[in-house]
């Protein structure tokens, strides 16, 4: 008996490389495919989406940006002292660079991934796509188009949205309760942020909503006929959009900032 | 309009048979599961092992996807269970084909939605009160009629229905039963293929042609 089972590592390997030609495939047919939106059927699946996956998100992202802001400026505080230029670099490469992009794309799986693949899979399991199939729609035009678009959106906008509220939440912290001056760091925060830091964050941002879209639209249409496969398929949408935004999050920090 | 040649599958072997344009046609299947596995043929969603399928001169199963939805939009399928999209309203239910494959506004259907569903004996206030609900608590004889009048909305040529008036009560049966009738009748050269296991529930049903399986 092998503590190591190769067999079973092999098999885990290969299951990835499909997963990974599986969601190429879908994201090349979804990037082409992106016309159909013009269809008002269609875009009225994208104008849902929008609103489940962005709008109904405001408020969260919101409040979770704030807090963030508040706790790291506050550590930064309390290692900088009171020195604003050092204070608003630090902020910026915390929230703009990494976290703002990271954590709006982590609300977005927990609040829309598992969503959206449960919502897929219980189509598949009730038939309603073999229904859309004989009335002649393709459901992945139907479905899965919309859906990629509507999520990709909604997470480059809450994402930035979520660097917004978390340097304003800091920094309205700092000028209330720590009597840090609110012009100045400001001041430190503009003299830190560069155009290119924000083309990063917005870079990071388009790339985890495909990401996030692909990897959970594709686990939803991979259920096939037994409703148990919908938690499954759920989880695997969750833990597969996460471990893929940590790796394209740290390819794309290494390509741009070493 | 529709022929099968020689389809073989776990429950058919070597079945083969023609429904001519404009006719009328039972077939009946020996149990529910047949039923559901032959009907999977004919509309395309389960490949036979062997054979081919042809539904309005075209060979089903060769065709591409885009050329299938082409076919299927002249094709209208009402099934057992309605075939409704649990995440739309009764109204979106309705004109999603219409409006997907020839871009009508759905405010341009309300009068003729409204005049399929008082030929259902379904009044106006009631109506109005339907189409805003989700499919999925509304009782199976509603499910199948929306179904219904959203497969007539696209005047197809070629009807096919799933056990329409299986489980429904006599007055119900026969409301949807007059339906199907007069809607054969409105257009020259259409085809209506009535498929169940239950004999009984389509005995009142006119046909030229009874198939049994």
């Amino acid at each position: 008996m092998t503590i190591i089972n190769i067999r079973k590592i092999g098999e885990n390997i290969i299951n990835a490389f499909k997963y990974l030609e599986g969601y190429y495939t879908l994201l090349c047919y979804s990037v082409r495919n992106i016309p159909l939106l013009r269809s008002a059927p269609i875009r009225s699946v994208l104008h849902k989406q929008l609103y489940f996956t962005g709008i109904e998100a405001l408020s969260k992202v919101a409040a979770i940006g704030i807090l963030i802001g508040i706790v790291i400026i506050t550590q930064i505080v309390n290692l900088v002292g009171s020195n604003a230029v050092l204070t608003g670099k630090i902020l910026i490469w915390t929230v703009v660079r990494e976290l703002g992009p990271l954590l709006a794309a982590i609300i977005i799986i927990a609040r829309s991934g598992t969503a959206i693949s449960s919502e897929l899979g219980s189509m598949k399991v009730n038939r309603e796509t073999d229904s859309l199939r004989i009335m002649g729609i393709n459901p992945v035009d139907y479905l899965i188009v919309p859906r990629v678009a509507g999520i990709t959106v909604s997470v480059f906008i809450l994402a930035f949205y979520f660097q917004v509220m978390a340097i304003a939440g800091g920094l309205a912290f700092t000028s209330i309760f720590l009597d840090l001056s609110f012009s100045q760091h400001l001041k430190g925060i503009f003299s830190a942020l560069k155009l290119f830091e924000v083309l990063v964050s917005l870079l990071k941002s388009l790339v985890f909503g495909l990401l996030i879209s692909i990897v959970s639209c594709y686990q939803g249409f991979s259920v096939e006929a037994s409703i148990t496969e919908i938690p499954q398929a759920a989880t695997r949408a969750v833990m597969q959009s996460l471990f893929l935004v940590f790796i394209f999050d740290g390819i794309i920090t290494v390509i741009s900032f070493v | 309009m529709i022929r099968l040649e020689n389809i073989a599958t776990e429950h058919f072997h070597a079945l083969s048979f023609e429904i001519k344009r404009g006719s009328e046609c039972k077939i009946i299947t020996r149990s529910e599961y047949e039923n559901r596995k032959l009907l999977n043929v004919i509309v395309g969603l389960e490949r036979p092992a062997s054979g081919r399928v042809f539904l309005l001169d075209k060979e089903t199963y060769a065709l591409s996807e885009k050329d299938s939805c082409r076919l299927f939009s002249r094709i209208g399928v009402v099934l057992k269970d309605g075939g409704l999209i649990s995440n739309l309203k009764v109204w979106e239910n309705i004109v999603l084909p219409v409006s997907y494959h020839t871009g009508k506004k759905p405010e341009d259907l309300e009068a003729k939605v409204k005049q399929r569903f008082n030929e259902a004996g379904i009044d106006v206030p009631y109506l109005k009160e339907l189409i805003g609900r989700l499919p999925g608590p509304l009782p199976v004889h509603e499910k199948r009629l929306i179904g219904l009048i959203r497969a007539m909305l696209m005047e197809p040529e070629l009807m096919i229905y799933d056990s329409l008036f299986e489980g429904l009560s006599p007055d119900m049966s026969d409301r949807l039963m007059q339906m199907t009738m007069n809607f054969h009748a409105e257009k020259q050269g259409r085809t209506s293929v009535y498929i169940t296991f239950d004999e009984q529930s389509i005995k009142n049903v006119r046909a030229d042609i009874i198939l049994r399986i």
